[in-house]
């Protein structure tokens, strides 16, 4: 399966060469991030989860070191570290990445590119899954499935819905965790079992005060116990949520109304156009106020058919997101049709909120994709 | 018979005394032939054994490579050091001995916060708010991940800390910690709470057995004469030996005698003369003296044991269960 040669070395061949090459005409600037890379902004980015996969050391300063899991984090960096820093630039890469994996080897080959600063958010959404298609293309995989999704979409819903902020950060959080979100709503529950029973006659007599009358109370309470800010969390931080749970004690399951429109939301799916327009009429049905991320998502499938995609083909759901938390917007991935077991062929997104995260100053929109090689090889000399 | 059976035990502290004693109470005498400073020693009576006094958290990676035949180190270090803990190690044994729970605490200020589903709450909205994630100290990588990963929590990170971690949220170099707790002193003299659903683990010293060390006969002959007067001194701590002689002790009395105070017959039912041992927890031992004088016994007497040596060891057969074939 793996086109690795004996040696165990990820090397990229002349095909793989070629792809990049494809990328550079296209106007991607092709960099080349370290080997090595700080640990820190993967395991922020991606999650605990990641660690057990990736390859860490610790250099002599004590620093904890990684053999780069991903290219996106080290391109990102390489960006913002550089004059162009701010300004639209766009790159692509070729080169090796390191996780374990069980079935496949654990050093193989990406390319991909990264588009930064563009402001015509659809536009450049819709050249990614363009030059996607081009890289499946290029090893002769001319029709592969395109699964789409859009997490602004779910953002907007839960954004729009009247529900306690603790309830909001739930979903959102489940959203990306959860690929069984919507059979999993009924059972979704906020625990205020812990809530202690001490508390309850306080948080019932703070329930119906004016908020920041309350707030201050709590406040005051704190600074005079001579608590300002520990554990990164402010007093006001601290305040604001203890208050919530006052209002939270009498909302502890999702009110019925409210789960079945997000049931509803989450089961729309479909070519990007049929898709649309039930979410139109869902948001009229609702009166909820979805226009801003419809009329993204819209104006994106308008530029797709612009570059030649048959939009009848994709396949489109709301439901789809690609369990990475830093993903902001349009998500998709390349599957050879018929074998989503083998895996994705290529797969990318818009990551919005991950520049600043990393240390850029102002936020600085983001897009890009990646293409396993391997796969694609063996998919092509499979054919 | 080139290469010892090497057991190896905790190099310092608490842990060395308590371990050392374990032994000493089974009569196996633990003695450093080159000197107090020497990591290396061996049992009095017992030849063919080298103990190797190595660090506690060392022990685990030496059981996990297979490095020692027995190790006596805590719990929570095996867990968090060995990835496939039940394909490397066999747990003889739990010896009464360093008890620690690893727990998850946060800043007493944190009065939103009590059950693991709060953190969850918390841990996304200050990754909304700040834009990063809460940072989490601890020692205890691998446990505390497997932990939040089985409580869904994802809006976290792990700083690696080796020495002091409840000064860590205080310094400002993590948001909370996972740490073991013994009193929970420690941790209010930091300011910091447990979490009610936050026990990660209830710790204590295990004597293990590492299944990839060579167990060749040899091997499994002076593991069974080991776990024989380990076995054969637990027995004798968990009873106390109760003697008498009365014409009207039958095997009636016998049987409500075993029933009302879990009292063992090791050598059989009352003599034809009415003479009877029986081993009796150490707590029950005043209402049986009460119950066999109000039958007749005129003396009982009461006995601490050595040792209680039986046929069946179950410590051994646990290994040899444990190592297979």
């Amino acid at each position: 399966m793996n086109a690795a040669p004996a040696t165990g070395l990820a090397t990229p061949d002349a095909r793989a060469e070629g792809l990049v090459s494809g990328f550079v005409r296209a106007g991607y600037a092709r960099l080349e991030p370290a080997t090595l890379q700080p640990a820190e902004p993967f395991l922020d980015l991606s999650g605990e989860d990641i660690r057990k996969r990736m390859y860490l050391t610790v250099d002599p300063q004590g620093r904890e070191m990684c053999l780069r899991p991903d290219l996106t984090i080290p391109v990102s960096r390489d960006y913002l570290a550089s004059p162009q820093a701010g300004k639209p630039a766009g790159f692509c890469y070729l080169g090796a990445v390191f996780r374990h994996r069980e079935d496949e080897p654990s050093e193989f080959l990406q390319a991909g590119i990264e588009s930064f600063g563009r402001t015509d958010i659809a536009a450049a959404d819709a050249e990614m899954l363009a030059l996607g298609l081009e890289a499946t293309g290029h090893y002769g995989l001319a029709v592969p499935e395109i699964r789409l999704g859009d997490v602004g979409l779910f953002a907007a819903l839960v954004a729009a819905l009247d529900l306690a902020p603790a309830w909001k950060r739930r979903l959102v959080k489940d959203f990306n965790h959860k690929s069984t979100l919507a059979h999993d709503l009924d059972r979704l529950v906020i625990s205020t079992a812990h809530t202690r029973p001490e508390y309850q006659g306080m948080l019932a007599a703070l329930a119906g005060s004016d908020p920041s009358a309350a707030r201050a109370l709590v406040a005051d309470l704190l600074s005079i116990a001579g608590i300002s800010t520990v554990g990164g969390r402010s007093v006001g931080e601290i305040a604001e949520r203890f208050l919530e749970q006052a209002t939270m004690s009498v909302q502890s399951s999702l009110p019925r109304e409210t789960r079945s429109l997000i049931e509803r939301f989450l089961a729309i799916g479909g070519d990007p156009d049929q898709a649309a327009a039930q979410l139109r009429g869902l948001a009229q049905d609702a009166g909820l106020d979805l226009d801003k991320a419809l009329d993204l998502f819209e104006s994106r499938t308008g530029f797709l058919a612009a570059r030649g995609i048959d939009v009848g083909r994709i396949h489109f759901s709301t439901a789809f997101g690609r369990g990475v938390d830093y993903y902001t917007g349009f998500v998709f991935e390349l599957h050879r049709a018929g074998m989503p077991e083998s895996g994705q062929l290529v797969a990318g997104g818009r990551y919005d909120g991950l520049l600043t995260r990393i240390g850029s100053p102002a936020p600085i929109p983001a897009v890009g994709f990646a293409v396993w090689i391997e796969r694609l090889a063996a998919c092509g000399s499979a054919r | 018979m080139s290469s010892p059976f090497v057991i190896a035990i905790p190099a310092k502290g608490r842990l060395q005394e308590n371990a050392e004693a374990f032994f000493a109470r089974a009569g196996l005498e633990l003695i450093k032939p080159r000197g107090a400073r020497n990591y290396r020693g061996t049992i009095a009576d017992l030849p063919g054994i080298e103990v190797a006094y190595v660090s506690a958290g060392e022990i685990a990676q030496l059981l996990a490579q297979g490095g020692v035949h027995f190790g006596v180190t805590g719990e929570d270090l095996l867990r968090e050091m060995i990835s496939d803990i039940d394909a490397s190690i066999v747990f003889i044994d739990a010896l009464g001995f360093g008890y620690a729970n690893v727990v998850v605490a946060v800043p007493q200020a944190w009065i939103d916060v009590h059950s693991m589903a709060d953190l969850d709450d918390v841990a996304t909205a200050f990754r909304l708010k700040h834009d990063r994630k809460m940072r989490l100290a601890t020692k205890y990588v691998n446990l505390t991940r497997t932990f939040f990963s089985e409580q869904g929590i994802t809006d976290y990170r792990i700083v690696e800390s080796t020495g002091a971690t409840e000064g860590a949220p205080a310094a400002g170099t993590a948001e909370l910690i996972v740490d073991i707790t013994t009193t929970g002193t420690t941790l209010a003299a930091n300011a910091l709470k447990v979490i009610d659903d936050g026990l990660i683990l209830r710790s204590q010293a295990n004597l293990v057995a590492a299944r990839g060390a060579t167990w060749g006969a040899n091997e499994r002959e002076i593991a069974r004469l080991l776990l024989d007067r380990i076995a054969a001194q637990k027995t004798a701590r968990a009873f106390r030996e109760v003697r008498t002689r009365f014409v009207r002790c039958d095997e009636q009395l016998l049987a409500e005698a075993k029933l009302r105070f879990g009292v063992q017959s090791p050598f059989g039912g009352p003599t034809s003369s009415g003479m009877l041992t029986l081993h009796c927890p150490p707590g029950q031992v005043h209402p049986l003296a009460n119950f066999l004088r109000q039958h007749g016994a005129e003396n009982v007497a009461v006995a601490a044991l050595d040792y209680v040596f039986s046929r069946e060891n179950p410590l051994f057969a646990r290994l040899q269960a444990g190592l297979g074939d």
